[in-house]
């Protein structure tokens, strides 16, 4: 590590390693440049070390220990034990294969890896801050810089993460023992997933929602299963409260939420799971330097080519316009990199992917049917439910239903809906269809598997032309 | 927050127009569907109204400018707009970052709602192709399935664009910080003597700012020397431009006086109009039609004392209904009468697919002078309409095209074209085919003239016509035919009754 602050010049700084930054990097690096990426404390950022990844595994592996204890009906009679220290262990070992993985890839593409915290020193400077006491800093001068800083997750006043009862998501993923119930602060995915997990790790869940339905950003058709699902699971929901306080009672806690009215419900437990939304890193970053102010979002705004109001500075990921999603990172670092290497690159994309990975899964690309009509086409729908697919109930999970929105006139795929089994992954052959703007012709034309959930897809675009065969029609 | 303007189609498969001039400043309010800018297209002026209420931050172009569609036209400052959903729900919502509705907004690009969609379908390596080759995606026809478009369509408009100014990407941003074009004319006076050749590549790579300087100074940048070259292509950077269009075009700006012979002008001078809009594309029409079909005009007289005498009587009883009745919807009838009798003068030639196209539909322009030039609005399905429809639709699309208030869908579509030059007066004439139709009739001025009958020459009321057919698809006999089938329900109106 270097002491003092020394100075070195760079074509390309990038500013944060998750998903957006280190693909930026790595594809700048594809193309020549000299690129620097600094990040400030795991290569990988939040989505590899403490978000998208370790949820996952979590997922997957209480869902191995719930499904081996449920699965009576199909003659298998088991009492799986959990150890839970063990099932982390398990996950920090995925982790730190990717992460690791993160890092080779970084420098076999020439990226120069700096660790420290950046922020502005000028319109064509950073200054690096290196962790630690008497570290040091240094600077470095930049031709391009791409701000990828990501987002962190918001504090809801009353609820410190700092305390020991109150987790963020990441603290979720990482404990060591389980509490024996966990009060869920937000019912958005973040909280439904971590609902489910500990749920399926038999405790007692109470999730208090501040708006009036589970997963409110989706439609609620499509919200309906998981929170049928979640109340088999015993997880207890309580609608139009928001949490206000926690405090000590005996060997735990009491935490209070008002609703509308004012009125306090109290709610006994042992640890409480604040996940009500993340937002933008930007603060850290001394944006006065550049003459760059976050708009109210507290986003960068920018264009097409993910350049910011500042000619060589652009942004991507959570820190720019746009949902939170780390697919959506990715690509703006690969554009944002490509414009700056002199290409053509553009975020020119027709849709973009979303997956929940609830019981059962959900995942969405594109338009719904409203949106398509607000957006000025005359949507047609087409819908296979899972109860009729032979793999889905081969599978056991045969809740939900894959619906396809198209343009009438057209037939042109506009965007998809799915809830149920593997719904992450169906999605994205709806994703390709849209982008390669293929008809419903086009897809139900196409062989697909049997027998296998994908067809449900191959059927639903076949109902929304009015001859499907395992359904009836309109 | 800004909301960036781009050119709509303001007509039907428009790909640029000419900005006439901006009817509103910066910092300018304005409320929607005001008007802020007159755009000129191939046919028609309109005004382009603003999307939304707010007020306007830049106006991208100067007036004069030709702007392809699609490209950013202004930007607004718009109070507070989509963004405020979000803020609102500081809290929980915006745990639903990952939601369906927030991809769509980024997949739909917040396009305006309640109007037709504008979405191009193109696949991804497509669209890349179409920046590469800085064809403006949103202004290529489809030739796909249900319009999507192909390689092969985004190939083919970069080659019909190849040296008419180029559609650049839209993105670019930020002005550059550079001075305004420094005129090539004034600079042209220190030429420098190293001034650089021009390189003329078909393709080279750039940053967008790159691009966007030389756009600026004035400078093709396929013709900058480049420095480098990257995955075999070149590539230029920004301070080659500048070098070249200090070096290069002044040297250009030098060549008239060296190179081209010195213009003589007669005594009393001359002035000099832009030859663009309007004017332009009637001008390229006619080149085209003229250079492409080999045109032969077959010229007769119909002896009309009959169809004169039916107009008069009729003329009041439509007079009755608010119609003017001219002998132009007459004349129309017959013409159809004669393209169902002869099909292969309601055609198209469409040599690219090796076939000749039999137009079911009877659609015929009528070419009207007006104070901007020669319009010719269509009067679609005339077989399926009275004459008596037929002249109110003729008197109306002629008020449209005078007063220019005439839509493009009104002035497409035509299958055969009248010209009727003898309302000026004259009798024969050679008319231009309103390319790609393959004959047009022209009618001369409708007087007293000799006609021989029996031995005996009497003063009698003739119309002359002029048929010029593309002699690639019709036979000299064939019009001839066609011809006389018309002249014959001129001369005895009473079998258009049959009609």
């Amino acid at each position: 590590m270097v002491v003092g602050d020394v100075s070195t010049g760079t074509d390309l700084a990038v500013v944060g390693g998750g998903p957006g930054g280190y693909v930026a990097a790595i594809r700048a690096g594809q193309l020549g440049l000299d690129v620097t990426l600094v990040e400030m404390d795991a290569y990988g950022g939040t989505c590899l070390n403490y978000g998208c990844i370790p949820s996952k595994a979590m997922i997957t592996a209480t869902d191995v220990a719930h499904e081996a204890g449920h699965a009576e009906d199909m003659g298998v009679y088991a009492d799986p034990e959990v150890d839970v220290a063990e099932m982390v262990d398990w996950k920090d070992g995925v982790v730190d294969q990717l992460t690791g993985g993160v890092e080779k890839l970084c420098k076999a593409n020439g990226v120069n890896l700096m660790e420290g915290r950046a922020e502005f020193a000028g319109n064509d400077k950073l200054r690096v801050v290196h962790g630690g006491e008497g570290q040091g800093s240094e600077t470095i001068t930049y031709e391009h810089c791409i701000v990828a800083t990501g987002s962190r997750p918001i504090e809801v006043p009353g609820f410190d993460f700092g305390d020991d009862p109150v987790l963020d998501s990441r603290q979720a993923l990482a404990m060591d023992e389980l509490p024996e119930s966990i009060v869920v602060v937000g019912a958005g995915y973040i909280g439904m997933e971590l609902s489910t997990v500990f749920a399926k790790l038999d405790v007692d869940v109470t999730v208090v929602e501040m708006l009036d339905s589970v997963l409110p950003a989706y439609e609620n058709d499509l919200a309906r299963p998981v929170k049928q699902r979640a109340e088999e699971l015993g997880i207890d929901f309580h609608f139009g409260l928001a949490a206000d306080h926690w405090e000590e009672s005996g060997d735990g806690i009491v935490v209070a939420a008002e609703d509308e009215d004012g009125d306090v419900r109290e709610f006994d437990t042992d640890k409480v799971l604040v996940a009500v939304g993340r937002e933008p890193v930007t603060d850290t970053l001394n944006l006065d330097a550049v003459d760059l102010e976050p708009n109210d979002d507290g986003r960068l705004e920018t264009d097409t080519q993910a350049r910011t109001s500042v000619e060589n500075v652009f942004a991507i990921g959570d820190v720019a316009p746009g949902p939170m999603l780390a697919h959506k990172a990715s690509k703006e670092g690969q554009v944002a990199a490509e414009v700056i290497a002199g290409e053509p690159a553009a975020l020119d994309y027709q849709a973009v992917p979303a997956a929940v990975f609830t019981d059962p899964e959900i995942a969405t690309v594109g338009l719904s049917e409203d949106a398509a009509a607000d957006e000025g086409f005359d949507p047609v729908v087409g819908k296979f439910p899972f109860n009729a697919s032979g793999r889905a109930l081969t599978t056991g999970h045969a809740d939900g239903f894959v619906r396809v929105v198209a343009d009438d006139d057209s037939g042109f795929l506009l965007g998809a809906q799915i809830v149920g089994p593997e719904a992450s992954e169906l999605v994205a052959e709806l994703g390709l269809a849209i982008e390669m703007g293929a008809t419903l012709e086009d897809v139900a034309s196409t062989i697909h598997t049997h027998p296998t959930l994908a067809e449900s897809t191959m059927e639903a675009c076949e109902h929304a032309l009015g001859h499907a065969i395992h359904t009836l029609n309109r | 927050m800004a909301r960036e303007f781009k050119l709509p189609d303001v007509g039907e498969g428009v790909a640029e127009g000419e900005l006439v001039r901006w009817l509103v400043d910066e910092g300018d309010a304005v409320s929607e569907d005001q008007p802020v800018a007159e755009v000129e297209t191939d046919k028609a002026q309109v005004e382009v109204p603003a999307p939304v209420d707010g007020t306007v931050r830049t106006l991208h172009w100067d007036e004069g400018d030709v702007v392809p569609v699609g490209d950013v036209f202004v930007t607004f400052d718009v109070e507070g707009e989509p963004v405020e959903e979000e803020t609102a729900a500081e809290t929980e919502a915006a745990a639903e970052a990952e939601t369906a509705s927030d991809a769509e907004a980024a997949a739909g690009g917040g396009a305006a709602a309640e109007t037709e969609s504008t979405r191009t379908f193109a696949p991804p390596s497509v669209r890349r192709l179409a920046r590469e080759l800085d064809v403006n995606l949103d202004a290529v026809e489809g030739t796909g399935p249900s319009g999507r478009v192909t390689e092969g369509d985004v190939r083919a408009a970069a080659e019909s664009e190849a040296g008419e100014p180029a559609a650049e990407p839209a993105a670019a941003t930020a002005e550059t910080t550079t001075e305004p074009a420094a005129e090539p004319a004034a600079e042209s006076a220190a030429v420098q003597p190293g001034g650089q050749e021009p390189a003329g590549r078909d393709q080279t790579l750039a940053a967008p700012a790159t691009r966007g300087l030389a756009r600026e100074l004035g400078v093709d940048i396929d013709d900058v020397p480049a420095v480098e070259e990257r995955e075999g292509e070149a590539f230029v950077t920004a301070e080659a431009v500048q070098e070249y269009a200090e070096g290069g075009v002044a040297a250009q700006g030098e060549a008239p006086t060296a190179g081209a012979p010195e213009r003589e002008f007669v005594e009393g001078g001359e002035t000099t109009e832009p030859y663009r809009g309007i004017r332009r594309t009637i001008g390229e029409q006619m080149a085209e039609s003229k250079y492409t079909a080999p045109h032969v005009t077959h010229h007769d007289t119909a002896v009309i004392d009959d169809l004169v005498a039916t107009r008069e009587k009729l003329k009041e009883r439509a007079a009755e209904q608010d119609v003017k009745l001219t002998y132009l919807p007459f004349v129309m009838k017959a013409a159809v009468a004669g393209l169902k009798e002869y099909p292969i003068v309601n055609s198209e030639l469409r040599e690219a697919d090796d076939e000749i196209a039999l137009k079911q539909d009877y659609n015929v322009g009528v070419a009207v002078a007006t104070d901007h030039g020669l319009m010719v609005p269509v009067v679609k399905h005339v077989d399926q309409k009275s004459i008596l429809q037929v002249a109110r639709d003729v008197n109306e699309l002629a008020a449209k095209a005078r007063d220019r208030s005439i839509s493009r869908e009104e002035m497409q579509g035509g299958t055969f074209t009248i010209t009727n030059f003898g309302a000026v007066g004259g009798e024969y004439a050679t008319p231009v085919i309103n390319y790609p139709e393959t004959a047009i009739l022209g009618l001369g001025a409708i007087d007293e003239r000799p006609v021989a009958e029996d031995g005996e020459v009497r003063a009698a009321k003739t119309l002359p016509l002029s048929l010029s057919i593309d002699h690639r698809v019709i036979d000299g006999a064939e019009a001839a035919e066609f011809t006389n089938y018309v002249m014959e329900r001129l001369t005895d109106p009473e079998l258009l009754l049959l009609e």
